[in-house]
């Protein structure tokens, strides 16, 4: 793998010369500065509490108490009420776009292979074992015991779509996070896909497309789940697939996607 | 009995798959046609399928140390950063794929890859083969570029490559019309591989004019002018990928150019595309050193003409200095002495080439020759959605002044333009782009002469070598 080029326009990447650089065999392949400075990364401060939004890009009158009002609605609507929260990395400009075609849809998946650190911070920073979050349980001494670790779940994709794709995107994005992986859903039926709706159809309180896998129940039952995904959009997807996953009786349910849009 | 046999197997492929797959190689799963269908012919041995992406095992140590090399079967492509590993759906293990053809779909290494080795079809009636004339280009050429056709066309039908080693503006693509012709009359398929996109634009029309009967095709990303069949074929490299054994006779233009020796993927599209054995036409102005070595050595047939259609000498490249222009340009100053050319070539209404070596340079570059109240200058870059327009408008005369990357260097003829090169002692402008670019001068026969200038910050190498190669080129035409 050549780690000196940029994974996405194949510029040449400057890997900043540390000590920890200096003496690594290999480094870990990735992006070039000029395509960071086209993402637009989500400040973990100041997003949404339920879904992750960056609430700087949100008129004031849309937010209240650190939630936007979409997620407001989610909660009167009643529907995935045990989802806790999601966290997205990015917000999804036009970068993300093109990055997305070519991840998903031109089949490119070593593309994930950009987003492995960013994606492993977000995780570590949820179960709290980064380092900020260890010193938050030093002072309030339990250091020992941070949060539980989540069982992941990957959102599954259709048949067709899967044998069409060659791969899961999720499933990609999932495996980066070194944890094991429970494919607990599977997704049915022919339906149009999520990317080709508009918001309205959306948000459609439709058929369920997503079916509990019943031998990975057992590994759910009382346990923390999240859910992985590509792009949060409205958060309906998530939120069907969070009731599927009720029967299984998890604790609660969250979720890690790499882009909010 | 050995007829019914043969009628047995004609019948028994189907022809419009014959037609859909001759000539091409395809993923299995691009071909519009039912899996039984596929698997008949494969079982016929109609069609050949080989594996998408294969491991190549050099040496001892690469096994030992279990690194393995891959390669890919459709572009070519044989670099290890270029290769992603995935999860696949299909075979259910991880498989690889190619990073480098990804847009022209994924190829993968559980996936296949087919061409046709039945029959050939049978072609449809060419009415335009029996006319007298196929070529009906009304010009004449020169005692010098008859020569080089001859020889061209002789080599060629004998099955062998030839290179052209012409000036800039000494009448290449004039001298490719009877060998074309030749061709075409053989019924043999011809392809015209150019590197960019610009030059594949400007020279179909002048082949549609010279052969008017006969179905032209110009492949390019986004081009409208496709015929399926058509028998000559003017195609940007890039496009060749999807062809396999396919033409009788390769015209390749300006072998040199940036991505063609720089991206081996395009060698090896060219090179898939032709039918084994078949000869190639290698036409440039600066030939590579492995082509002008084989010249050279006697190795490979060829003809050097050292000069120009209208018989004046090639522009020399003066060099100027115009200081530390980085800085500069930084600061938003355009350098005096260059200022001051530019103004000066205005005012006298000559039209107004500045190559420049970066994106930015020329947006800053534009936009500060606007601001000085120069009017109709504009930008042009490889991105820029208004590309092909602004460089007509510039063949119009609309545009006056003309900031452009490299991209522009070759191919386009605007008669009576001067051209500049602003930073050229960047590593970008080598020998044979500074002399591509000295080409673009004096092209016509009414105004032949024109200046080709410089502006640098320490004279590079490169800058030396492409004004000795003017000056021998023009010496070798006797002028």
């Amino acid at each position: 793998m050549n780690e000196y080029r940029c994974l996405f326009c194949r510029g040449p990447r400057d890997v900043p010369l540390r000590f920890r650089t200096l003496l690594a065999p290999v480094h870990p392949p990735g992006l070039c500065r000029l395509c960071l400075e086209k993402m637009a990364p989500i400040d973990r401060k100041a997003c949404c509490l339920v879904c992750g939004r960056d609430l700087r890009q949100l008129k004031l009158e849309f937010i209240r108490h650190n939630i936007c009002n979409d997620c407001m609605r989610w909660k009167k609507s009643g529907r995935g009420r045990l989802f806790g929260r999601n966290r997205s990395i990015f917000s999804y400009n036009k970068m993300m776009k093109e990055m997305m075609t070519a991840f998903k849809f031109r089949g490119d998946a070593l593309l994930a292979e950009a987003f492995r650190k960013d994606f492993r911070d977000a995780y570590r920073q949820m179960i709290g074992i980064d380092p900020k979050g260890l010193w938050n349980r030093m002072r309030r001494g339990r250091w020992l015991f941070p949060n539980e670790r989540y069982v992941v779940v990957p959102i599954p994709l259709t048949r067709e779509r899967f044998i069409k794709r060659g791969f899961n995107q999720s499933a990609v994005l999932a495996e980066l996070l070194g944890e094991p992986i429970i494919e607990a859903l599977s997704r049915a039926g022919s339906q149009k896909k999520q990317s080709k709706k508009n918001r309205r159809e959306r948000l459609l309180p439709g058929r369920n497309p997503f079916a509990l896998n019943p031998r990975a129940a057992s590994a759910i039952a009382g346990r923390r789940v999240l859910l992985i995904d590509d792009i949060y959009t409205t958060g309906a997807t998530l939120r069907l697939a969070c009731d599927t996953l009720e029967a299984a009786g998890p604790d609660r349910v969250d979720a890690l996607t790499l882009a909010h849009g | 009995m050995l007829l019914s046999g043969k009628n047995g197997i004609q019948s028994a492929f189907d022809e419009e798959l014959q037609h859909f797959l001759y000539g091409k190689e395809c993923l299995l799963d691009e071909l519009p046609f039912s899996r039984e269908l596929i698997k008949k012919h494969v079982r016929l041995g109609m069609i050949t399928l080989r594996l998408g992406v294969e491991t190549i095992e050099k040496g001892i140590v690469p096994i030992q140390i279990g690194s393995k090399k891959w390669v890919c079967r459709r572009c070519g492509n044989t670099d290890p950063g270029e290769f992603g590993t995935v999860s696949c759906s299909q075979c259910r293990k991880r498989c690889v794929y190619c990073r480098h053809c990804l847009n022209m779909g994924v190829v993968r290494s559980c996936s296949r890859l087919a061409t046709w080795s039945g029959p050939e079809p049978i072609r449809e009636e060419r009415p335009w083969r029996d006319a007298k004339r196929i070529c009906t280009w009304e010009g004449t050429l020169s005692d010098q570029q008859k020569m080089a056709a001859d020889r061209l066309d002789q080599s060629l039908s004998s099955g062998q490559s030839f290179l052209i080693w012409a000036v800039c503006g000494s009448g290449k693509t004039e001298i490719v019309f009877p060998a074309v012709e030749h061709a075409l009359r053989r019924g043999e398929r011809v392809v015209l591989a150019t590197p960019r996109t610009d030059v594949v634009r400007e020279l179909y029309p002048r082949f549609q004019n010279a052969f008017p009967k006969v179905p032209v095709s110009a492949l390019h990303a986004g081009s409208e002018n496709q015929v399926p069949d058509a028998p000559l074929v003017i195609s940007t490299a890039h496009q060749l990928i999807r062809f396999s054994h396919y033409f009788d006779r390769v015209f390749i233009d300006e072998v040199d150019a940036f991505p063609y020796h720089f991206d081996p993927m395009l060698e090896y599209a060219v090179r898939k595309a032709a039918k084994e054995g078949a000869p190639f036409a290698f036409l440039t102005a600066t030939p590579p050193p492995n082509l002008k070595n084989a010249y050279l050595s006697g190795r490979l047939n060829g003809v050097k003409i050292a000069r120009r259609f209208h018989g004046h000498p090639l522009p020399e490249p003066k060099a100027w200095w115009i200081g530390n222009w980085k800085k500069s340009m930084k600061q938003g100053i355009v350098p005096q002495s260059f200022m001051k050319w530019v103004k000066q070539k205005s005012s006298h209404q000559v039209q107004l080439f500045i190559f420049v070596s970066s994106v930015s340079l020329l947006r800053e570059l534009t936009e500060l020759l606007q601001r000085e109240g120069l009017g109709h200058v504009a930008g042009v870059h490889a991105e820029d959605p208004d590309r092909h327009a602004k460089v007509a408008f510039f063949r119009e005369g609309k545009i006056r002044i003309l900031v452009t990357t490299t991209i522009l260097e070759r191919g386009v003829t605007v008669p009576g333009a001067e051209a500049a090169v602003f930073g050229a002692d960047d590593p970008i402008f080598n020998e044979s782009a500074l002399v591509q670019i000295a080409g673009r001068v004096g092209r016509s026969e009414r105004r032949p002469n024109g200046e080709v200038i410089l502006f640098h910050n320490g004279r590079t190498l490169e800058m030396v070598r492409a004004q000795r190669h003017i000056k021998q080129m023009n010496e070798e035409g006797g002028l």
